[in-house]
């Protein structure tokens, strides 16, 4: 397991690196991702030596979703045209805040209990915009190839990670429910999450807000 | 965990890796599709505003030639005819030596006379209105030759019918440019025009033996009048090719299907099947 997380440490500080280093050249919603990227690369080095040192690191992961859903959200809100998914996209936050204070007080501890609840509402919404924006991008085609625009890999990004990540939150419950071992579902998990790292380093290091094709 | 649970975690992961894969090649097909559908509208739509803005060009020209045309034909050759008249007067109260001079700036003045009537009419679109294409070039092929500048020769094949007046005027147009380029610029002695009416296809060629011209020409500056001629034809539906090269003259050509409904009519054209 230490291995597979490490691996998702040094993507993540890859991913870090491409982002600072091009930070001046991003549009508005890529600095808000490469942010996102530095409070997720702390918060996973953190857990890492909680982990290491056997002590519970759940209260991070709970930090973590909260502080993920509202830097993918905001980037979200600067991707879409539309003032409405715009509205929809700052209520979401408040739903998702208001939740997350009640399932960390009542239902999933954040001193003890991985936020599944959390990243199962916020993994849906994800799927929601990303599957917007994708036909957003299909109503305002730009002239630009589509394999050099940091919009569509950072959504396919998203769209690959929520989906897959959405099954694997679902059967986390369910193995531990019938009390079976995870292993598998681990490597599971790591695909989705190198995948995802990949495809936003990647958006990372193709958006230029001088050749943007949204309104970023 | 059992081998039928590993088994269900792949099939099942696999499963929904393909759908969002698939999903995604999908979409970047669609984009593709959209990426081109857009850019043909865009395309048909830069293509309607070029047009549209040489048909106001062509228009406003029409105006200032009809104007110019008017100009010449009401006051300069009229105070012209005045001039002729009052030296014809002026002339019985002089000698014979002072008459004679008298009278050969009067066949001068006559001579001017009957250019700039000549060049009235070939400006108006009256005459196309009222002639027809045909005749209004035989008008200006005895024009030519009558000034013995260069030799024309006109010929004409299958039986004439009418192209609609906005077409026969953007053709006359087209052919006075021609004839200008080869007497200002080609020097030539010899021109060859042809209209050719088929059945679905009408064709006017110009031929002239003058320095010709290589093929560079015509994308630069200097060449604008030449792609005009293009771009004049494509108004009216047809199209133009200009073959020349230094030494050989040029050929000019203009082809079109007289019953393709055009943009430039306005409306259908009266013999329009489409």
């Amino acid at each position: 397991m230490f291995n597979l997380a490490t691996i998702y440490i040094l993507i993540l500080a890859g991913v870090l690196m491409v982002g600072l280093v091009r930070y001046r050249k991003l549009t508005v919603p890529f600095k808000l991702l490469t942010i996102c990227i530095i409070f997720t690369f702390v918060l996973e080095v953190i857990g890492e030596f909680f982990a290491f040192n056997n002590k519970n690191n759940s209260f991070l992961s709970h930090i973590e979703s909260l502080t993920n859903y509202f830097f993918y959200s905001f980037t979200f809100f600067y991707l879409f045209e539309n003032k409405q998914i715009r509205k929809m996209i700052l209520i979401s936050i408040g739903i998702v805040c208001v939740f997350f204070i009640i399932n960390a007080l009542f239902i999933q501890s954040f001193k003890k209990i991985f936020p599944t609840n959390v990243l199962l509402i916020s993994n849906i919404f994800y799927i929601i915009f990303s599957l917007l924006l994708f036909k957003q991008m299909l109503r305002n085609p730009s002239n630009m190839s589509i394999i050099r625009q940091s919009i569509f890999w950072f959504n396919t990004g998203i769209l690959i990670f929520s989906t897959t990540m959405f099954l694997n939150l679902g059967l986390i419950g369910y193995y531990a429910e019938h009390h079976w071992g995870k292993g598998s579902l681990y490597y599971f998990w790591a695909g989705s999450v190198y995948t995802f790292g990949i495809l936003i380093g990647f958006s990372l290091l193709i958006d230029n807000k001088k050749a943007n094709t949204y309104n970023g | 965990m059992g081998n039928e649970d590993i088994q269900m975690i792949v099939l099942i992961a696999a499963l929904l890796f393909a759908v969002v894969i698939g999903f995604i090649i999908y979409f970047v097909v669609l984009y593709r599709n959209r990426q081109l559908k857009n850019k043909k509208e865009q395309e048909e739509r830069e293509a309607v505003y070029r047009q549209e803005v040489l048909k106001t060009q062509i228009e406003i020209q029409e105006q200032t030639f009809e104007h110019v045309s008017k100009e010449i034909h009401d006051n300069i050759t009229q105070v012209l005819s005045f001039v002729k008249l009052s030296m014809g007067t002026l002339g019985n109260t002089l000698d014979d030596t002072k008459k004679a001079k008298m009278n050969e700036s009067r066949e001068l003045i006559a001579q001017v006379i009957t250019d700039l009537r000549d060049l009235s009419k070939s400006m108006s679109f009256e005459h196309i209105t009222s002639l027809g294409l045909k005749k209004t070039i035989e008008r200006e092929v005895e024009k030519l030759n009558k000034s013995e500048l260069v030799k024309t020769t006109f010929l004409t094949e299958g039986q004439p019918y009418s192209l609609g007046e906005q077409r026969e005027l953007v053709l006359f147009r087209i052919l006075q440019e021609a004839l200008n380029n080869a007497l200002k610029h080609a020097k030539a002695k010899h021109f060859k025009i042809d209209l050719q009416y088929q059945h679905d296809l009408f064709t006017l060629s110009i031929e002239d033996d003058g320095a010709g011209f290589s093929r560079e020409l015509l994308n630069n500056k200097s060449g604008s009048g030449l792609r005009n001629m293009g771009n004049r034809a494509a108004l009216i539906g047809g199209n133009a090719t200009i073959d020349s090269a230094p030494g050989e003259g040029c050929r000019i050509k203009v082809s079109l299907n007289p019953f393709k409904q055009l943009y430039i009519d306005g409306g259908p054209h009266p013999n329009s099947v489409s």
